[in-house]
């Protein structure tokens, strides 16, 4: 099971599972048999799905019972699942596993691909540790924690996260009635604001409308309401105050030919510190990637080799590290952790924190819950689009989180 | 870098050498006129470094815009345009030579920009593909041209359809003596230097200035460099017509330089050649002049070696088209061996 969807969304449930396996009567698909044999699979395996339903109308987590569905449909004795959870509900995830580990249960072996480790701790039987292409450690659950695994993924001590002080009560940013967006994501009627000194998560499955909210931030697409920094909407359009971790690294936030100095200035090629009259300062840029090099252990032979030799763990530390230069009002971080392993992650997650500390106001937007409870002082839940919860401090309670981001109440 | 043009230019030349024997010429032959029609003495260089310049102005042009992203096959129409400009004013122009040699230039930026940037201007307003418009705006230029020597601007005293000739004091300057050795009977002038200079301005614009910084980005990553704050349309509609401009510019200096008028036999498709030019030398300024200096052996040695080898002038294109064939070629496997562009 693939971890980006491999279904045809124009087509029903049962067409799905059984593309390229269809029963036939002479030239014609057999649609009765199909029909009643996906009927069965999901009878037999407790995955409720209606078999007429188009894919593209339902919602992600059924989707994956579809994805889940086709593979079972060939009575596999080995069963793949590569990260099956990146785009479900803390329900969802659940109800996943109860699949899966009940399939485990009747006989069949299971891998799963995964760097969620509580999960790997929750549902799993034995453990194998994978870093640089190679296994370091085999543990058998029952008797790991996931600390033991994070250091074995890391290689050693995980590296300590930032304490955080008080959180400021100034407000840096403020979003009023913001609406925005096309099609599959949009916002609507929001209103939230992000303090000096405060970190605020927006948790939420992937696709409730968090990157038209980001593109909004960031000036991207066209909106209707208010977005202010510091009580004016132009200081948003200055780059010195703003730092911007973009959702997509490869596309939107480097140029992979290019080396980490040219890279260190992208956003920033008109400040006045690099731009001097007509000219680009490479000094200063090249100061700039030095410091970003060494405040976040950018791995690379030297500031000049293109950043498409970098492994994506470093071109994320980065990227984050570009937006925190300078020391800007204001940070949106969108996944800045993304795909990169605990390590370079508690790294990156202790420089947010400390930019906070020093007044920093960041919107954290990620789809891992277990990021958002680790940084966030608040905690917003974002569901089709609009904000269904708040939480902050002693209220920011998991469970009730993690059913507001499926939609429950 | 140089290892790759360098390697695909020896490739065509075996494979030029295989398509002699094929046609029962001996490739010794065939090379030999070659290079002595292009390389063989005073003249034979002063009429390659000709050419030369006549490529680098639009090679110029074109790596420009493929910097920025942009696919530019129109410096041929921003050539005839950037002479026509030259030719329609030269024509009528009287002053001295530190004055109009300067305005006619300028006029061949503007002309060839101006045609340059309808197709920007299109692309950055509506979205048209700026390949198709700069291709289609070639045939424009064509036809205008043609239509304004035949008419409006024609000379009554030519037989032909070409402007009235310019002034000698628009003429631009012999290329200077070295030593003993004099140009003045050549055709060679002084838009060699002005070619070259262009180049390393370019080359200074690119490595140094924010704009050129942006210009990359744009070519390199475009939604990286939107997010970065660039104002793509605007960047798009810039780097079109500069990229224009610098192909007019080619335009002007074969108007004052060469033929001392403006006619639609100005060029015999250098705007098209130059995108080879540009491909060749990586579309880096320097490495493009001397991808126009082996594009100048070529066309200047053509014509020998059909006079002394028998070997008809085509061939020159075929080792053309190979050139860039065996480039395209070695990108494709390169991407494929790697997952990354050359």
């Amino acid at each position: 099971m693939h971890q980006h969807f491999e279904l045809v969304g124009r087509l029903r449930v049962w067409q799905n599972i059984m593309l390229g396996r269809e029963p036939r009567k002479g030239m014609l698909v057999d649609v009765d048999r199909a029909r009643s044999r996906v009927a069965e699979l999901a009878e037999r395996n407790g995955l409720a799905i209606d078999p007429d339903a188009l894919v593209e109308e339902l919602p992600i987590g059924v989707q994956q019972r579809v994805e889940l569905l086709r593979e079972l449909e060939r009575e596999p004795s080995v069963l793949l699942l590569d990260e099956p959870t990146a785009a479900l509900a803390p329900a969802e995830i659940a109800t996943l596993f109860a699949t899966v580990v009940e399939l485990a249960k009747r006989g069949t072996a299971i891998l799963v691909v995964t760097h969620k480790l509580q999960e790997v701790i929750d549902y799993t039987t034995r453990v194998s540790v994978m870093r640089h292409g190679k296994i370091v450690a085999r543990y058998l659950t029952t008797e790991t924690s996931t600390d033991e695994i994070a250091r074995a993924m890391v290689g050693g001590e995980l590296p300590h996260v930032a304490q955080r002080e008080a959180t400021g009560t100034q407000a840096c940013l403020s979003v009023r009635d913001l609406t925005a967006g096309v099609d599959t994501t949009t916002v609507s009627d929001l209103s939230f604001e992000v303090s000096a000194g405060e970190i605020v998560g927006i948790a939420g499955v992937e696709g409730n409308g968090q990157t038209a909210l980001a593109d909004a931030i960031a000036g991207m697409i066209p909106y209707a309401g208010a977005i202010e920094l510091d009580g004016s909407a132009d200081a948003l359009k200055h780059r010195e105050n703003i730092g911007i971790v973009p959702q997509d690294r490869h596309h939107e936030g480097l140029v992979l030919n290019w080396s980490i100095v040219e890279n260190a200035i992208l956003g920033r090629q008109n400040l006045p510190g690099i731009r001097k009259g007509a000219l680009t300062d490479w000094n200063a840029a090249r100061a700039d990637a030095e410091a970003i090099i060494e405040r976040f252990d950018v791995r690379a032979a030297s500031p000049d080799v293109p950043v498409r030799t970098l492994s994506g763990g470093n071109q994320q530390k980065l990227l984050v590290g570009r937006a925190l230069l300078g020391d800007p009002r204001f940070v949106l971080a969108y996944q800045p952790t993304r795909g990169i392993d605990v390590g370079a992650a508690a790294l990156v997650q202790s420089r947010l924190i400390e930019a906070r500390n020093r007044g920093c106001a960041i919107l954290l937007i990620s789809f891992e819950l277990d990021e958002i409870l680790a940084l966030a002082d608040r905690v917003l839940v974002m569901f089709r689009g609009k904000i269904t919860g708040s939480f902050s401090g002693a209220e920011i309670d998991r469970g009730k989180i993690g059913r507001l981001m499926a939609g429950l109440t | 870098m140089l290892a790759g043009p360098a390697g695909a230019l020896v490739l065509a030349f075996v494979l030029a050498a295989v398509a002699m024997l094929i046609a029962g010429v001996s490739p010794l032959d065939g090379f030999g006129a070659l290079f002595q029609g292009s390389l063989g003495g005073r003249r034979p260089i002063a009429e390659t470094l000709v050419q030369t310049t006549a490529l680098l102005f639009p090679a110029l042009g074109v790596s420009l815009a493929f910097r920025a992203g942009l696919f530019n096959i129109g410096a041929e129409g921003q050539l005839l345009i950037g002479g026509l400009f030259a030719g329609a004013v030269g024509a009528h122009f009287a002053g001295p030579g530190w004055l109009v040699i300067p305005v006619l230039l300028l006029l061949g930026m503007v002309g060839g920009g101006i045609w340059g940037g309808i197709a920007g201007w299109l692309r950055a307003r509506f979205n048209a593909s700026e390949i198709i418009s700069t291709l289609m705006l070639n045939f424009i230029a064509l036809s205008l041209a043609g239509y304004l020597v035949a008419g409006p601007l024609k000379s009554p005293l030519a037989s032909g359809a070409e402007t009235a000739p310019l002034l000698p004091s628009g003429w631009l300057p012999a290329f200077p003596s070295l030593g003993s050795i004099s140009f003045g009977d050549t055709r060679l002038t002084i838009s060699i230097l002005i070619a070259i200079a262009t180049a390393i301005v370019l080359s200074f614009v690119f490595t140094r200035t924010v704009f050129g910084y942006e210009l990359r980005a744009a070519g390199e990553a475009p939604e990286a460099a939107r997010r970065s704050g660039i104002n793509m349309p605007r960047m798009t509609l810039i780097a079109l017509a500069l990229s224009g401009a610098v192909a007019g510019l080619g335009g002007a200096a074969i108007v004052t330089g060469v033929l001392h008028r403006f006619n639609t036999q100005l060029s015999p498709g250098y705007g098209y050649t130059a995108i080879a030019v540009a491909l060749v030398g990586d579309l880096n300024p320097l490495w493009v002049c001397v991808a126009a200096f082996g594009f100048g052996i070529l066309e200047a040695g053509g014509l020998a070696m059909q006079a002394n080898a028998g070997v008809p002038k085509d061939a020159i294109h075929v080792i053309e088209g190979l050139i860039v064939l065996v480039l395209a070629a070695r990108r494709y496997f390169a991407t494929r061996a790697t997952g990354a562009p050359v």
